[in-house]
């Protein structure tokens, strides 16, 4: 949640942003976070958590068209504090939809084109995450992610499906699924 | 066991037997045990409450119970979405009536430690991190944690580092119920024990000093929470990871 006050701060294009909370957490030592009494007579002392301004991010998005709109279905998590917060934005999704899809929805947008530097199409680019509503957490992928042992990196690249279709061409086969690849810079 | 409670049977129903009538109750990120506590006091118990997840659900009704409890899967059937930000200013404001946050070590005035064991600079070993325990602990009005592990190094008389402070009320462990008053201050004292052990046993496998003088033995199961328990877990996949 200080996180999410230090990215508040950033998107509202102010040094800092007031929280609720973290009395009594060492954290506030720790980070060097300061409290400020407030000018309003309350009486209370709360804490301010200095900006954040991310230099990229990068959400996933379930839909996306040429110029960037990107719409998530299910929970947007961080997603929006992020966008609004950092400096630039990159998107990936699942699928390219036609502008006019997202125009009979607009609601459903969670960034809108203007902000997007660029857009790529990564089917199951979540992944082994989950993306909502089209394939849930790959646990097993996950725990062998986890292991402490040699060439788990690698092995776990090579499963990324982006990876995969890299490989298959580089091996001259045509790939079932769409390639990653960039239709806005 | 004689009592019929088995580690997680316990942990898991004495966190839901926290849930009062018209509570807000919130679990978040690497929270099984309460996401399945808030589950089951929907199935078990008879009087209403709002349960909010860490993945955006307002009183989910999922089909199969996710192994994590931030995956989007602990949204299915909710009404509304109601996301990171939302419940953190609700916390914040004053609107979570309970919410539960983990713990690695937990002293005698319900402050924990998910940081690091050892020194910040220089670790035993370095912890997750207490999300958004920090703001939340404060500003909710009841704060509920566990620990699969009773042991005088997981409840310490002094935490290595204090990652969250404020209204913790109370401490469920496979043994044992503490509680305290949310005042500044207060200890925790033991409320209820697992009738398996003695209380000599609970006494030496805990690093703080605790008012006994209340104590009386954990009620028995209920066959609603045992039927409940069941329902969220047919394969036993949950409770094996306690109870191994």
């Amino acid at each position: 949640m200080t996180l999410v006050a230090g990215l508040r701060a950033a998107s509202y294009g102010v040094p800092f942003q007031p929280v609720g909370g973290v009395h009594g957490s060492d954290l506030a030592r720790l980070n060097g976070w300061q409290t400020i009494r407030d000018p309003y007579g309350s009486g209370q002392d709360v804490y301010v958590i200095p900006a954040i301004a991310p230099d990229v991010a990068v959400i996933h998005a379930a839909e996306a068209d040429e110029e960037g709109n990107a719409r998530v279905y299910g929970s947007p998590f961080w997603d929006h504090p992020l966008t609004r917060a950092a400096k630039r934005v990159l998107v990936t999704a699942e699928r390219l939809v036609p502008t006019d899809v997202l125009r009979l929805q607009p609601e459903l947008t969670l960034v809108p084109g203007f902000m997007v530097e660029a857009v790529a199409i990564v089917p199951r680019g979540a992944w082994p995450g989950s993306m909502h509503p089209y394939y849930d957490v790959d646990y097993a992928a996950v725990e062998d992610y986890m292991k402490d042992e040699a060439g788990v990196l690698d092995a776990h690249l090579n499963e990324a499906p982006e990876c995969k279709d890299q490989l298959q061409e580089r091996q001259g086969r045509k790939g079932k699924t769409e390639a990653a690849k960039e239709i806005k810079s | 066991m004689p009592s019929g409670w088995t580690p997680f049977s316990y942990i898991v129903v004495n966190l839901a037997r926290q849930i009062r009538p018209n509570d807000i109750a919130f679990s978040g990120v690497n929270s099984t045990l309460p996401m399945l506590a808030c589950l089951l006091a929907k199935h078990a118990y008879d009087f209403r409450f709002t349960y909010l997840n860490v993945a955006g659900g307002v009183d989910p009704q999922p089909t199969t119970i996710p192994q994590s409890s931030s995956d989007p899967a602990i949204v299915a059937g909710s009404a509304a979405i109601f996301s990171n930000m939302d419940f953190y200013d609700l916390c914040t404001r004053g609107g979570l009536d309970l919410v539960y946050l983990g713990c690695a070590q937990i002293d005698a005035e319900g402050r924990t430690n998910v940081s690091a064991i050892g020194s910040w600079e220089n670790p035993k070993v370095r912890l997750p991190g207490g999300g958004g325990a920090a703001v939340m602990m404060p500003t909710a009005k009841r704060v509920v944690t566990w620990r699969t592990e009773h042991s005088a190094r997981a409840l310490v008389d002094k935490l290595d580092f204090v990652t969250a402070a404020g209204n913790m009320s109370t401490l469920v462990t496979p043994i044992a119920v503490f509680q305290r008053p949310t005042s500044a201050g207060s200890r925790f004292h033991l409320e209820s024990w697992n009738p398996d052990v003695s209380m000599n046993e609970i006494e030496q496998r805990t690093g703080f000093e605790f008012d006994v003088s209340n104590a009386r033995p954990t009620e028995p199961i209920t066959d609603a929470e045992r039927l409940a328990l069941a329902e969220l877990d047919p394969d036993r996949r949950f409770a094996m990871e306690v109870n191994a």
